[in-house]
């Protein structure tokens, strides 16, 4: 039995949670608890202290792991372990917040400290009238080019799907790219 | 839901930026510790403005001049929320986004020369400015604004300039501030006297302020699948497209 592992990271409250709840094939298994800070509490009554799982079955001798990091900072060092061997990543990003773009952009400096392996970028709650537009998040974040920065909504399956085709994507031309 | 965050998230002139890119239309509202602004915004063009004491809701400026002093805060939370209907409002301010985030610039950088749009009058007295803006190079005039300005050396005040060239006075003072937003035209300040007599700001009150498993068991698990397929899985093309191909069919 082969696993393989896409980790879904992303600052606190950017949809990990959710993500992988739409796209996964079993029950996820989320360790919630109930925030302690009063500016959390705002924005969520429970946050993912250590991380979410879920699988997907690639045919019975595959099978994709998720697994989403927690949110905040303070739990920053379970996120090696989570990283170890991953297949690539998404960093998710709140599209109606743009007051987390720092906390995002530090960790993705941090996630690249630990890990070369390929990431993109979901800006999520595009379903949002009010949303900043992709190419905004793009330019607030300062990622690069030929990274992608992909639209998502992480209620949505299809658009849940299409971040993790976007990722694997980029995962299959890095890949081609170093074989060349 | 709402777009929302601090003016140190995201200023202004940003939030401009984006509502044009959409073209978003909705009701921006900013609160900053002493007063509270509503911004319209259709299509996304900003089409009328209200700012207002908080608490009191006693309007302290409307239309562009809201903007411009909106402009000028530094710390304010806001929430914008999409709202369709304000595309059946009655646009009220005639200058676009650029011109307001210039003028609001131009008074941050000049707050003791700058002055405000709704305050010029017919009896406004202009000047060239001594040291004009470096916005005046490659900047394209329009007739109106080089009719005004071929004026004002020798005019006393704009309601010479508008007899002279014939400009509507509603027109001229539009034209005045579009000027004074390059950096080209400068009002002479008036004396403290004077200004005491040019109260422009109604008072009336605003209507409405529209608007489980074990988390050390799990990392562990990760940790080790990692582990076992070394730090970097190596995964053929073949098994990427497996992959793809079943994600395509969830």
């Amino acid at each position: 039995m082969q696993a393989l592992k896409i980790v879904i990271t992303g600052s606190y409250a950017a949809g990990k949670t959710q993500l992988i709840r739409t796209i996964s094939d079993i029950e996820t298994i989320s360790t919630d608890y109930e925030v302690t800070l009063d500016e959390e509490r705002q924005l969520k009554r429970e946050t993912t202290v250590a991380l979410d799982f879920g699988t997907i079955a690639i045919n019975e001798q595959v099978t994709l792991y998720l697994f989403g990091t927690p949110g905040q900072e303070r739990f920053d060092f379970m996120w090696e372990h989570l990283t170890v061997g991953c297949l690539g990543y998404v960093v998710m990003v709140d599209s109606t917040r743009p007051g987390h773009f720092a906390e995002t952009q530090r960790l993705m400096s941090r996630f690249a400290e630990i890990t070369d392996a390929p990431y993109i970028v979901a800006a999520n709650k595009q379903d949002d009238e009010a949303a900043l537009p992709v190419s905004y998040v793009r330019r607030r974040l300062g990622v690069p080019l030929e990274i992608p920065v992909v639209p998502c909504v992480a209620t949505d399956r299809p658009s849940v799907k299409g971040v993790l085709l976007s990722l694997l994507r980029y995962i299959a031309a890095q890949s081609q790219a170093s074989d060349e | 839901m709402a777009l929302e965050g601090t003016l140190q998230d995201m200023s202004l002139s940003d939030l401009f930026q984006i509502f044009r890119m959409g073209p978003k239309t909705g009701v921006l509202i900013l609160a900053s510790v002493a007063e509270r602004g509503i911004i319209y915004v259709a299509a996304g063009k900003v089409i009328d403005a209200v700012l207002a004491t908080s608490p009191g809701n006693r309007v302290q400026a409307a239309q562009e001049e809201a903007v411009i002093q909106m402009l000028l805060w530094d710390h304010a939370s806001f929430v914008f929320r999409h709202d369709a209907n304000v595309l059946n409002r009655s646009p009220r301010i005639t200058q676009d986004g650029e011109w307001l985030v210039m003028e609001g610039m131009r008074r941050r950088e000049d707050p003791a020369r700058a002055t405000p749009y709704q305050s010029i009058t017919l009896d406004t007295k202009l000047q060239l400015s001594p040291l004009p803006s470096s916005a005046e190079s490659g900047v394209s005039l329009d007739v109106n604004q080089w009719r005004i300005l071929s004026q004002v050396s020798i005019s006393p005040n704009l309601r010479t300039i508008c007899e002279a060239t014939g400009i509507e006075p509603a027109q001229a003072i539009r034209t005045v501030a579009e000027l004074m937003a390059i950096g080209l035209v400068e009002v002479v300040i008036p004396t403290p006297a004077a200004k005491a007599s040019t109260k422009s700001v109604a008072h009336d009150p605003v209507a409405s302020m529209a608007p489980a498993v074990g988390s050390s068991d799990l990392a562990a698990t990760a940790s080790r699948m990692g582990a076992d397929c070394g730090e970097r899985p190596q995964v053929g093309r073949g098994l990427l497209e497996a992959i793809m191909r079943r994600i395509r069919g969830l």
